[in-house]
């Protein structure tokens, strides 16, 4: 009898334990970016759709975040296992091919093309079908110190000094000219001529801030030199072409201002924050950077030392002209989704003009249509460089938008940063590279 | 009297096997299963079986070698410091925090912190623009050094393992310590033994086996390591600061060659399984003679 007791308690705390995580949740969970400023403009868009009248509990919206750090590979572990841990989900321009499988396609409506674009809402598509709602596109700008670069101007001692440096480091003076008219020499030769290590009167510390950690983000940033001088991943027959003298001359380039001191001694571990906190304090006079950085870096409160003097243009200009990485960021639907109804809700509503209007206004950086933006232009005027750039200059490298996009930047930050820090030649990085993407390519 | 019966026994037992047999048995034959496999994450559920390319392909693979050596020096280098320090510790700070044990607290207070927390915590104190340490260094002395970068990142992600650990080794030292029975320190006083040969030839001797368990435990955590190397530097430039662990992640998540990572992390464990077996036959020999 006793026995019996016994075993009853335990199979029925076991029963008891099987069953309490079985709770449901009612409403719509998204996964979105963390950590930036993406973070804090969907965050400011969700408070004013669940602020939305009449909208029921079910189709609240709650927020999930994780770490930057592998948030993609845990994002796709998630998704093959079947997760139904969110409704919706972060999907980037680079990454459509890879999550497509577990993903559900979506009809936004005739208003998203009034409020992106098509062209813009492509960036969401993959295999003619519409994935997501682009809620950032993200390229880069070349910030600058306006204060420095016009004094620099007006010195002619200076000039001649600069006319030294250039010469000295890169074999031809140069003379200063306005940032907006740069090649990646003349940014090369400010940036030496504002390092103390080269030029012991800079007012600044460093000629720029390069990010050079062994991280794929930070070749998206780099990928803008190679390409103004020709560089693509592929020719048109799918062969890699990685170890082109377009990526030769812009691999040296950043290996010449790091040697040389022009770049903080640290940068080889530096990504997106470090960046921001080096051109904010004030010590560096140049930086090639997210435009997602600019709400900051032109915000007296948060950098007070140097909102007010920076400047921004598109980065500098190679022999083929300007160039422009554009990477788009987005939300879409996950396939195993538990409340589709919710999530279609808010995804529709995320692509109308008035959510694009609240998450820019909140430091998002939706690429809008001009009449759009306009509305947005005197708090975001970043937000028209950003629709301008992106229209003159924006490219996606050959095969970049392939299942293995993100494996293949992940080698080239392995391999690239392997080269600036020293640990093998240039040759070996490019023939790595290129052995590496053939594979990653093929797959 | 049998205080529980047998079959009493079997239905207490069965959560517990039920536990070992889903998370530790399962999870073995999956990855036996991919380690001879071809399987991406599109075929996780349906993996091909291949052979053993993949423990050939990691065996072959410069990355596995160099990660190995990384992880061997860490977790040897660190491992010995904290002990070294830890026991330095616990006998300089014995009589102290036996009068005054609540300073025990604020000692153990780097064991709280979990490692990625210290890593990102780290990579803003040594920050150049935003960390206090190289702030005061260019106050001192005008020039800071870089502390991550290819020369130094090694004995930075050193130092900040052995600060957060060294706590550890010093509480096991520390309870084995004041564990020593104090009649015979007094008995070895009085035959005029020094504290140095009080130390040497009895209170080490009797902590031996604390010793050797301590040095072995912060071996392993050093060895595997992950969370603090990875906030701080990732894997560093080239692969520079690459740890097996974050071999076998980036072999997993960012290469997605599953197979080749799997059979990495068994040939990681037949590895600490032959070590743990030469150990266990030392020590079984020590025993004996």
């Amino acid at each position: 009898m006793t026995s019996n007791r016994t075993c009853l308690s335990a199979l029925a705390m076991l029963l008891a334990s099987v069953s309490l995580p079985t709770t449901s949740n009612a409403t719509v969970t998204v996964l979105g970016w963390p950590g930036g400023s993406e973070e804090t403009a969907l965050r400011a868009a969700v408070e004013t759709y669940n602020g939305t009248s009449g909208l029921a509990d079910a189709d609240k919206v709650e927020l999930l975040f994780f770490n930057r750090e592998g948030f993609y590979d845990k994002l796709q572990a998630d998704m093959a296992a079947g997760s139904t841990a969110f409704d919706i989900n972060l999907v980037a321009t680079y990454s459509i091919g890879r999550y497509a499988p577990y993903m559900e396609p979506i009809d936004l409506g005739s208003e998203a093309e009034k409020t992106f674009g098509d062209a813009v809402l492509k960036t969401m598509q993959f295999a003619g079908k519409q994935y997501g709602v682009p809620t950032d596109l993200s390229l880069h700008f070349m910030y600058y110190r306006k204060d420095l670069m016009d004094a620099l101007m007006q010195d002619e001692a200076g000039k001649t000094k600069y006319a030294e440096i250039s010469q000295q480091f890169l074999g031809k003076a140069l003379q200063p000219k306005d940032p907006d008219s740069w090649t990646w020499d003349d940014w090369a030769a400010t940036s030496l001529y504002f390092s103390k290590q080269v030029n012991s009167e800079s007012p600044v510390r460093y000629g720029t801030v390069l990010q050079m950690k062994n991280l794929l983000f930070n070749m998206m940033v780099f990928q803008s030199l190679p390409r103004a001088y020709g560089g693509d991943w592929t020719d048109q027959d799918g062969n890699v072409t990685v170890d082109s003298n377009a990526y030769r001359t812009g691999l040296e380039l950043y290996k010449t201002l790091y040697d040389a001191g022009a770049s903080p001694k640290d940068s080889l571990s530096y990504e997106y924050p470090e960046t921001n906190a080096a051109f904010s304090s004030g010590q560096a006079a140049t930086a090639l950077q997210w435009n997602a950085a600019a709400a900051d870096l032109t915000n007296p409160e948060t950098s007070p030392a140097i909102a007010g003097v920076t400047g921004i243009v598109a980065p500098p200009a190679g022999p083929n002209g300007r160039a422009d990485h554009i990477h788009g960021l987005g939300l879409g639907m996950n396939k195993n989704a538990k409340n589709k109804e919710g999530a279609t809700r808010f995804l529709k509503w995320l692509a109308t003009e008035e959510a694009a209007l609240a998450y820019a206004r909140s430091g998002g950086s939706p690429a809008l249509v001009p009449e759009v933006v306009a509305k947005v232009a005197e708090a975001r005027p970043d937000l028209v460089k950003l629709g301008a750039f992106a229209s003159k200059y924006g490219y996606v490298m050959n095969g970049a938008t392939s299942a293995n996009a993100l494996s293949i930047y992940e080698l080239q930050a392995k391999e690239f940063t392997g080269y600036w820090s020293g640990q093998q030649s240039l040759d070996e990085a490019l023939a790595n590279t290129r052995s590496g993407m053939q594979t990653l390519l093929k797959k | 009297m049998t205080i529980v019966r047998r079959s009493e026994g079997r239905v207490f037992l069965t959560p517990l096997v039920g536990f070992l047999l889903l998370f530790l048995g399962f999870p073995a034959i999956i990855n036996l299963v991919y380690s001879v496999s071809t399987v991406t994450f599109e075929t996780l559920r349906a993996p091909t079986v291949s052979g053993f390319g993949n423990y050939l392909a990691v065996l072959a693979d410069r990355d596995f070698w160099r990660a190995t050596s990384f992880s061997l020096r860490f977790g040897l280098l660190t491992a010995i410091a904290e002990c070294l320090l830890g026991l330095f510790l616990a006998v300089f700070l014995a009589p102290l925090l036996t009068k005054r044990p609540v300073l025990m607290a604020p000692l153990m207070l780097p064991l709280m912190v979990a490692p990625a927390m210290v890593g990102l915590m780290y990579r803003l104190v040594l920050h150049e623009f935003a960390g206090p340490v190289p702030y005061y260094l260019f106050e001192w002395f005008g020039d800071s050094p870089a502390f991550l970068d290819i020369n130094n990142a090694f004995w930075t992600l050193s130092v900040v393992e052995i600060l957060q650990w060294t706590p550890f080794a010093f509480l096991l030292f520390y309870m084995a310590y004041v564990a020593v029975p104090n009649d015979i320190r007094e008995a070895a006083a009085l035959d005029g033994a020094s504290g140095w040969k009080v130390l040497w030839l009895i209170e080490l001797p009797l902590m031996l086996p604390t010793l050797v368990i301590a040095f072995f435990i912060r071996f392993i955590d050093g060895f595997r390591v992950f969370d603090n190397v990875y906030a701080l530097t990732g894997s560093g430039a080239g692969g520079s600061t690459m740890s097996l662990s974050i071999y076998i992640y980036q072999a997993f998540f960012k290469q997605g060659a599953i197979g080749k990572a799997v059979a990495a992390s068994v040939v990681l464990f037949l590895a600490s399984l032959a070590a743990l077996y030469i150990l266990n036959w030392l020590a079984g020999r020590r025993r004996r003679s």
